[in-house]
């Protein structure tokens, strides 16, 4: 279902002035020009006008008039569609169903689905509903509609992840949704209580109804808690989170077959590393795998890798290696992280990039871009393959990069301003501090806030465009966006110290890392196994009463608004171009068919 | 005659005030005109001597002063009045038209009072009849002191009539007049072109003298509007609407035409037409009624 809402729908007021055309014709239609005039009798055989068709075209000018009144009050409003979306200012239940690693015992999480489609089914129907799905983030898995069924059919394909619990995350998110309208939150977990024990922000407004649905948790649980190759044999950590000694078989499986196989004994509460002697290849993975049928399923088996460990590969592309700006702060910035061993980086100057050949360029698990003049065509096609083919790609859009041979590598056209920006002092602000790249920047010590800016480009909004941050003038600073199966990160200013001191910032190191840990995300070929946090496999879990007693309460007016959202929807929409040129059409053709009849 | 300069407008003889002082006025004003121009002379009865000038007309030699004294005297004559002239005035809705400063009426009876004054001035006896779809106003033809007077006073008291219905009054008239004389129809002719001429060549038949002055308004000749309008029948209320842009050129063609068929059909008549805009000096209406009262002696 579609909704249009408006930004500033005071304007809509305006509207009212459709009405004096009415009026006017109306009153023009009494007082129409009657001319006494001796002969016209004369005029009686003159090919006059015939009265119907001029009737006709009255009205059709009146329309015109109409039009033109009511399409510049609606513009004035600035509308946006909120996609299928129910309007703004309709009440509304969030459904938060928490899809972290802790759901994934037997059962779990299919009680989960009912609950929340329960919840979902017995919202009054004047409520809007939306779903949530929350983890270490909370993210909206259907926005909010009247649509029930549309929420039944997302819970189906809704499965438990690897990632941990926060709740402030998932409550943050459901307050900025909510708004200032009328709202309850039903919140669907096992209730486990690590998931109050990280370091962030989030609570509901104050008078927002909360219903806490518990799922249960296990009575226990083993966690395999690492595995690793020490000189020809596995090493395997485990971690009992019960109050009862357990006993659970550990098994080393390479390629479908087991090759060792021993029984571990597990205190209350207890942890112990088991030694598996195991002839293991040289190349592959061999899964270490435990028998916990009644705990958690998602912390049962570990990876290892079984060939010599390989940073994932990225590659910078400059204009000139050799130049003052060759992309070496961010040579240094990925060198150092995992202790020089998560990246291998590969800084490439523009012209040699045409000589990669296909698999090369295909290996790479993020291209960061930071010059293009040196960029030949067939560099350029290459790259825009790799994006295009599901490639990550950062591109910082500083002084050694052409926005028309940026528009030929990245294959869509950016809305960028020609005029480079001077805003001396700028600083940059995460729109969402939960997201990977800003997560290090949670904590005041590591605020982006000091970070300076001089010159950037102006990138206007788009709607297909997602921005991660904007500086201090209301810019876009970072914006993530999709390119055919691949995924586009754009840094409007410099990253080669040109435009702004960011490189010698501290802050600087973790953006790099961070993004580049954002892009090569599971990029790898071989896979890169998601980490479980240990403490997410304690199933330890609080009350009904105590979970609702931990919810913060926010005042309405701290509560950040969908004002913002609605904002950058409207601002990517821009309706109100269209209603402009709309009413112009219309003066246009009032104009035309007005001259006319006079 | 120079220029029209000279003559009269007729928004500035409306300004004057009793009809009175605008026939007074625009008369003296004419004839002060007349007396420089080659059309003196059109009086029958002997008024005084003058010596004869080379150029003078050898017709008005007196040759019996000229046998007594053996000098040449020419004889100048005021003209003889036994002429009953009828000043037939339209005052038919039609005639309250008026795109300028004044209506069609107005001219109209400032025409004929200044026609009335001529008259009186030549002893000519005059009467005056107003009309729409009939007589609304009759004063016999009389050459008496003070009759002028009445007439002014009757133009001055004219009021909007009815319809036009130029034919029903001219043919009572025509049976009326018994004396040979003239007719001066004064009126905007809307009626069924016909039916005037019926009407008046009524008035020939008997064998009297016919003037017509036909009365536009410089909006009827030239249709100038700019607004799509209804235009409504003074007469009739019939509406018309019309974009004045598309039919201006077809209305003035058809206005020239009925022109062009008074002009043709009346001269064929031998009735004298005139055809004058309301914009016009009103000394052109009284030139010609001079000329063909000229003719008629």
């Amino acid at each position: 279902m579609f909704g249009i809402n408006f930004l500033s729908p005071l304007f809509l007021i305006g509207a009212i002035a459709a009405a004096i055309p009415i009026l006017l014709h109306l009153f023009h239609r009494k007082t129409e020009v009657v001319v006494d005039f001796p002969t016209v009798r004369l005029l009686a055989r003159a090919p006059v006008q015939q009265h119907r068709r001029r009737r006709l075209r009255e009205l059709v000018l009146l329309a015109l008039r109409v039009l033109a009144l009511v399409v510049l009050a609606l513009s004035f409003a600035r509308p946006y569609f909120a996609g299928a979306s129910a309007p703004e200012s309709a009440p509304l239940t969030v459904i938060a169903v928490d899809t972290s690693m802790s759901m994934t015992a037997p059962g779990q999480f299919d009680r989960a689905r009912q609950a929340a489609a329960r919840a979902a089914a017995s919202a009054p129907s004047s409520h809007a509903v939306t779903l949530l799905a929350f983890a270490d983030a909370a993210s909206v898995v259907v926005e909010p509609t009247r649509d029930r069924a549309a929420i039944d059919a997302a819970l189906a394909q809704l499965t438990p992840g690897t990632g941990g619990t926060r709740y402030r995350s998932a409550l943050a998110r459901a307050s900025e949704i909510i708004g200032a309208r009328e709202a309850s939150v039903t919140i669907v977990t096992d209730l486990q209580q690590v998931g109050w024990e990280s370091n962030d922000d989030g609570g509901l407004p104050e008078g927002v109804d909360v219903e806490v649905i518990s799922v249960g948790a296990p009575a226990g649980n083993v966690a395999l808690t690492s595995a690793s190759r020490q000189d020809g044999r596995v090493v395997a950590a485990l971690q009992n989170f019960s109050n009862v000694e357990t006993r659970t078989p550990v098994t080393v499986i390479v390629q479908g077959k087991e090759i060792a196989r021993t029984e571990a004994a597990l205190a209350a509460m207890g942890a112990a590393n088991v030694v598996l002697n195991a002839s293991l290849p040289n190349a592959g993975v061999a899964e270490v795998r435990i028998d916990d049928a009644r705990g958690y399923q998602g912390d049962n088996v570990k990876e290892i890798r079984l060939e010599v460990a390989a940073g994932s590969p990225v590659a910078i592309v400059v204009a000139d290696p050799t130049g003052a700006t060759g992309g070496l702060y961010l040579e240094r910035a990925l060198s150092v992280a995992g202790n020089g061993r998560e990246f291998d980086v590969d800084v490439r100057d523009g012209r040699d990039v045409g000589k990669w050949t296909a698999d090369e360029i295909a290996r790479m698990d993020a291209i960061f871009i930071v010059g293009t003049r040196t960029l030949d065509r067939s560099g350029r096609e290459l790259l825009r393959h790799y994006l295009t083919g599901g490639g990550r790609v950062l591109v910082a859009t500083g002084p050694e990069v052409d926005l028309g041979t940026l528009r030929d590598i990245v294959g869509v056209n950016l809305p960028f301003a020609d005029a480079i920006v001077k805003t001396p002092g700028a600083t940059m602000i995460a729109t969402d501090n939960r997201h990977p790249i800003f997560r290090p920047f949670l904590s005041p010590s590591g605020a982006l806030g000091d970070v300076q800016v001089q010159q950037h480009r102006r990138l206007m909004d788009q709607r297909d465009m997602t921005v991660l941050a904007r500086f201090s003038g209301g810019d876009p600073a970072l914006v993530e966006q999709s390119v055919g199966d691949g995924r586009l990160l754009v840094f409007t200013s410099d990253l080669d110290n040109a435009w702004s001191r960011f490189p010698l910032d501290p802050a600087f190191v973790p953006f790099a890392v961070e993004a580049a840990r954002y892009l090569t995300r599971g990029a790898s070929a071989a896979g890169r196994q998601e980490v479980v946090k240990i403490e997410e496999s304690n199933p330890a879990a609080v009350t009904v009463e105590e979970f609702t007693n931990a919810i913060e309460r926010t005042s309405r007016i701290a509560i950040p608004t969908t004002g913002n959202v609605a904002r950058e929807a409207e601002d990517r929409q821009r309706w109100w171009q269209i209603g402009l040129v709309v009413m112009l059409m219309a003066l246009a053709g009032e104009a035309l068919l007005g001259r006319r009849a006079t | 005659m120079a220029g029209a300069a000279r003559y009269l407008d007729p928004a500035i003889v409306a300004r004057l005030g009793t009809i009175d002082l605008k026939a007074r006025t625009i008369v003296e004003g004419f004839l002060t005109g007349l007396h420089r121009s080659p059309y003196k002379g059109f009086s029958v009865e002997f008024a005084e001597y003058r010596q004869y000038l080379p150029g003078d007309d050898l017709a008005t030699l007196d040759w019996k002063v000229f046998a007594r004294s053996d000098k040449h005297f020419v004889k100048k004559y005021e003209e003889e009045t036994n002429l009953a002239c009828h000043l037939l005035i339209d005052v038919s809705r039609s005639m309250g038209y008026g795109s300028g400063e004044i209506t069609k009426l107005q001219y109209a009876s400032y025409l004929t009072g200044a026609l009335a004054y001529l008259m009186h001035r030549q002893r000519d006896s005059f009467g005056l009849i107003a009309f729409d779809d009939s007589i609304s106003a009759l004063l016999p033809a009389s050459a008496r002191s003070g009759h002028l007077r009445m007439v002014l006073l009757a133009l001055e008291r004219l009021k909007i009539g009815g319809a036009t219905n130029v034919s029903k009054p001219l043919h009572d008239l025509a049976a009326a007049v018994r004396k040979r004389g003239m007719v001066v129809l004064v009126s905007d002719l809307l009626d069924e072109p016909s039916s005037v001429l019926d009407g008046l060549k009524h008035f020939r038949y008997r064998g009297t003298d016919v003037i017509v002055f036909h009365i536009l308004d410089p909006y009827e000749l030239k249709f100038p509007f700019e607004q799509a309008a209804r235009f409504r029948d003074m007469e009739t209320q019939e509406e018309v609407m019309a974009v004045p842009g598309s039919v201006r050129a077809d209305y003035i063609e058809k206005m020239q035409s009925l022109i062009a068929y008074y002009k043709r059909e009346l001269g064929l008549a031998g009735i004298d037409y005139c055809l004058l805009e309301t914009s016009q000096p009103l000394e052109l209406g009284l030139m010609s009624y001079l000329m063909t009262r000229r003719r008629v002696l």
